[in-house]
């Protein structure tokens, strides 16, 4: 998930204005779950942070060494009295689906999935799991484990390592039963560009709420929310879904959407199209851009004349070759000058792009450098 | 914020309710209340923090008690505004913690039907609105009001006759606690978990009524149920809300403390003392000292406008041919000596400003206007984040002089504060926390934030430090360096930077290890320092803030690396009230 997960941990990462975090919780609150306990790690402080910005109390456990997912779940033990779900932070799922699983024994919610093999995959017979192979180079099977289980109490006493899949697979071989339970609205994130499915799925849901200045001759079509203090300029067309953070700025003569999210205070220039992308806080796009299919970190500026359009680059990421589809994924505090274009392109934070430039798959996907 | 806190079973109410306020004291502390209901209702005020000891609750009588702890948003802090608000008639009484937003029109209509108001807050409206449909069931008539109230509220009521509380929330917490033959409610779990640690969190819309015995959840007019929840955590854990120390939690909020300052204060008017006057003189004690320091550079640079800046401890000696305007600064609006030098400042017919953090203290009270920094309750005794709400104040201000030209630097400087959060300090950390004593330098602006990252480094970690301009180095303080004495230099690029790096390379012939600050990718610098430390937006006013946090942080790990009592610093006290 680099460069994005430089600067904040993945549950941190926003889509739709909210970090993918409060996607989960809500979706516990929903279900009337009251006692939710976070474990916490890598930048530990802004999760903190974040959680009591929160309504109600949420317990928050510290992970002294990012070890895996049982070990995780063994920091929370103390805390836990009875039955529990277990679920990660940083992927998406709704109320429905939790509910589901909830009032199980042991349950796990399982999805069908294009690539499971950067999974956990799920062996069932007769609705039971009886072994759930991790990452297995060829899967065999498309189900895959959502990492999202409801257990029992007395699951503490097979968690021996550090990982929550053997934890598991030990429960099953001393004959203990899991249910799988399918859902089909579990959202991961593995690599960056699948944001920008998380973001279409969460732009989806919004409630519509129209806040801010909207100008008379602007259109507003379909589920839009627009924050306090934002200002939509005049001619401009915002097709929903999509939403406007506070005080943003949208220039006029500007097309935004379908599916796009903007942060607070983000600035688009006039004459700007936006298409299926997610503006972090305080970015900016210059005006006479296209934008399509860009995920663009805090504080970062594309300048004027800037176009980014989707390409299919192959990519070597920690030793495997992968291809996906995408405009660009830009990190914080990058500068690009005007006339820059992207395709399929990831770059790096505090990055600076000269003008004129075309930028594709990991050119200029290190932090801090200079491309000229 | 306010906080608020019923009781319902038994004779001791008042002192468990002044018990519970205490607790919420961290939501705001600048007036309390507390009602009763025994034969009848009896109300006690008063503005100021709850006394640590010797508060009589006096003639309050009843087994029933509802408490409000305040934090000034409509209307000042005085005796008046205070919670709880009644009805005319005394009979029915409230405490409410967040924003009526239509209680003008509520209260022009009330007006209108011949209710009289005792207070200028929103919440008094309340009260009234009850009286207007009351017949004797205090439920239905909150019932049939509450749709009346628009923004935020967590409401707790009760009325003469009715032995029950009434409860209400909507976009302002309220927590219920079950004990023993007594019931409890709170604006959070801290004063709750004293009694008992079962609790019942109601949720928007929820009204809910109880007495000692049992507790009845109404939502859209039907009998609903919430789950009960057991609780085991401790008190502290709560309002620190995970972080391991109140300094910590506070360094943290400072990107949202500095854009929320920036954006209310450009809702009101600047003091017409402040544009009037030609020359200004800053009385200030501490940390908000160096704030005022500065102030000055800036004040001098961009609007050519001569400031004075003067320890308040000491004004009073200095023979004062005074012009121009005074402003005095403190956080808690109570320092003694603040005050004493505002209030000389009075007698010579000056003008005065004050900038506070807590509403209504005595040096608002004394000056001519006030301005609020708005941080928020700062815990922690060492001050960070109502440094960087004076510093949001005074670049307020500049930006009204010169027009607004600052405007977009001030809407985007959190950004560099939240970058600063994430650097790794752990090697500075491993030299400072070794050290006996520790330098800091800067040149300009920078230099008084040299002097406040010496401050936070004293008072916290008990490492002696010393902030000096860095060009005074070389008169005396030299003769102390040595490879024991590290040094922090803030090092941004700029009028100063020349010197600066001239200055340091002398150090560094003196073995002395060197910390510096400076902007991300200078060669020169990281080869210079043993830890180079990278400022963002290094050189512009975004990084002065950043530069703060860094050396906040700097000053909070190394304690922490030493195991010290950071928030609670020995021999120190949160505000100096005594000269």
């Amino acid at each position: 998930m680099r460069p994005l997960t430089k600067n904040r941990p993945k549950a941190l990462i926003p889509v739709a204005n909210s970090p993918i975090i409060d996607y989960s919780i809500r979706a516990l609150v929903a279900t009337g779950i009251r006692e939710i306990i976070v474990v916490v790690g890598y930048r530990k402080e802004h999760v903190i942070r974040y959680l009591n910005r929160c309504e109600f109390p949420i317990q928050v456990v510290e992970q002294k060494n990012q070890l895996g997912t049982g070990d995780a779940l063994k920091c929370a033990e103390p805390l836990v009295r009875e039955d529990f779900l277990v679920l990660p932070g940083d992927n998406y799922i709704d109320a429905a689906s939790l509910a589901k699983i909830k009032d199980e024994k042991n349950a796990v919610l399982v999805q069908d999935h294009p690539y499971p093999s950067n999974f956990g995959v799920v062996i069932t017979k007769k609705g039971e799991v009886t072994e759930i192979i991790e990452k297995p180079e060829h899967a065999p099977s498309f189900t895959v484990s959502t990492g999202i289980f409801s257990l029992s109490k007395d699951f503490f006493t097979v968690l021996k390592g550090t990982e929550l899949t053997d934890a598991v697979n030990e429960m099953i071989a001393r004959g203990g039963h899991l249910k799988a339970v399918s859902t089909g609205a579990w959202q991961d994130a593995v690599y960056p560009w699948d944001l920008l499915a998380l973001n279409k799925k969460t732009v989806g849901g919004i409630d519509p709420v129209k806040s801010g200045t909207i100008d008379r001759t602007a259109v507003i079509r379909g589920a839009v929310r627009i924050g306090r203090g934002a200002h939509i300029g005049p001619f401009a067309v915002v097709h929903g879904p999509a939403v406007i953070g506070e005080n943003a700025r949208i220039g006029s003569h500007c097309t935004i959407g379908p599916s796009v999210s903007i942060g607070d205070r983000v600035t688009v220039e006039p004459f700007t199209l936006l298409e299926d992308s997610l503006l972090m806080d305080d970015s900016s796009i210059g005006s006479h851009s296209r934008v399509v299919e860009a995920v663009i970190g805090e504080g970062s500026a594309l300048m004027d004349h800037t176009t980014v359009t989707p390409g299919t680059p192959f990519m070597e990421i920690e030793g495997t070759v992968i291809r996906g589809r995408f405009g660009c994924i830009i990190g914080d505090q990058v500068r690009s000058e005007p006339h820059c274009i992207y395709q399929g392109a990831i770059v790096g934070n505090n990055t600076r792009i000269r003008g004129g430039k075309m930028i594709t798959g990991l050119d200029a996907a290190q932090d801090g450098v200079v491309v000229v | 914020m306010c906080g608020i806190f019923g009781y319902n079973g038994g004779i001791k109410a008042p002192g468990i309710v002044l018990e519970g306020l205490r607790r919420l004291e961290y939501r705001g502390y600048d007036s309390f209340g507390i009602a009763t209901l025994g034969d009848k209702i009896r109300v006690r005020k008063q503005q100021g923090r709850i006394p640590e000891t010797g508060y009589e609750t006096g003639n309050l009588a009843g087994s029933i008690a509802i408490g409000h702890t305040r934090w000034a948003t409509h209307g000042i802090p005085d005796h008046r505004n205070a919670h709880p608000h009644l009805d005319c008639g005394g009979k029915i009484a409230i405490v409410h913690n967040g924003i009526i937003e239509n209680y003008l029109a509520l209260k022009q209509e009330l007006t209108g039907k011949g209710h009289r108001f005792q207070s200028d807050t929103d919440s008094e409206v309340i009260a009234h609105l009850l009286e207007e449909v009351y017949d004797r069931d205090l439920l239905t008539s909150l019932t049939t009001v509450l749709p009346r109230l628009e923004g935020s509220y967590a409401i707790l009521a009760i009325a003469q006759g009715d032995s029950r509380i009434i409860a209400a929330r909507h976009r302002s917490p309220l927590v219920l606690g079950i004990g023993d033959r007594a019931m409890f409610a709170a604006s959070d779990m801290a004063p709750i978990l004293e009694h008992t640690r079962r609790v019942m969190v109601l949720e928007d819309g929820d009204i809910a009524t109880f007495t000692p015995e049992s507790v009845e959840i109404f939502h859209d007019g039907r009998k609903v149920r919430r789950p009960e929840e057991i609780i085991e955590w401790s008190v502290e854990d709560v309002r620190k809300g995970g972080f391991s120390h109140y300094m910590l939690k506070e360094i943290y909020e400072q990107p949202a403390v500095f854009s929320d300052a920036i954006r209310s204060l450009r809702k009101e008017e600047v003091p017409l003392v402040f544009s009037e006057s030609g020359q200004v003189t800053i009385v200030a004690c501490g940390t908000s000292y160096h704030a005022a320091m500065v102030f000055r550079y800036l004040l001098e640079e961009h609007c050519h406008v001569p400031a004075r800046v003067e320890l308040a401890s000491e004004f009073r000696y200095y023979p004062p041919p005074l012009s121009g305007l005074v402003i005095g600064i403190s956080q808690s609006g109570e320092t003694a000596d603040t005050i004493m030098a505002l209030e000389m400042a009075t007698l010579q017919g000056s003008p005065t400003l004050a900038i506070v953090n807590v509403v209504g203290s005595s040096l608002s009270r004394i000056a001519d206007a006030t301005l609020s920094m708005r941080a928020g309750p700062e815990i922690s005794v060492a001050a960070t984040k109502s440094f960087i709400a004076e510093l949001a104040v005074f670049l307020h201000l500049i930006d009204v002089m010169k027009s607004g030209s600052l405007g977009p630097h001030l809407d985007h400087a959190h950004q560099a504060m939240e970058e600063a959060l994430l650097i790794d300090l752990g090697n500075a950390v491993t030299c400072c926390r070794a050290a006996k004593d520790i330098f800091f330098v800067g040149r300009g602006p920078y230099y008084p934030l040299a002097l406040e990252g010496a401050l936070k480094m004293k008072e916290i970690s008990y490492i002696h430090a010393e902030g000096y301009a860095a060009g005074e180095i070389k008169h005396g303080p030299f003769a102390l360096l040595s490879p024991e004495t590290p040094m922090v230099a803030i090092c941004a690029p700029g009028e100063t930077y020349a010197v600066m790096t001239s200055n340091i390379r002398e150090m560094k012939a003196r073995g002395t290890p060197l910390i510096i600050l400076g902007e991300q990718g200078d060669r020169d610098l990281e080869e210079l320092a043993d830890v180079f430390i990278p400022l963002p937006e290094a050189g512009s006013i975004a990084g002065l803030l950043s530069a703060t946090v860094i050396l906040q942080l700097l000053a909070y790990h190394t304690a922490d690396a030493l195991g010290r009592d950071i928030d609670r610093p020995r021999n120190l006290a949160k505000s100096v009230t005594v000269e």
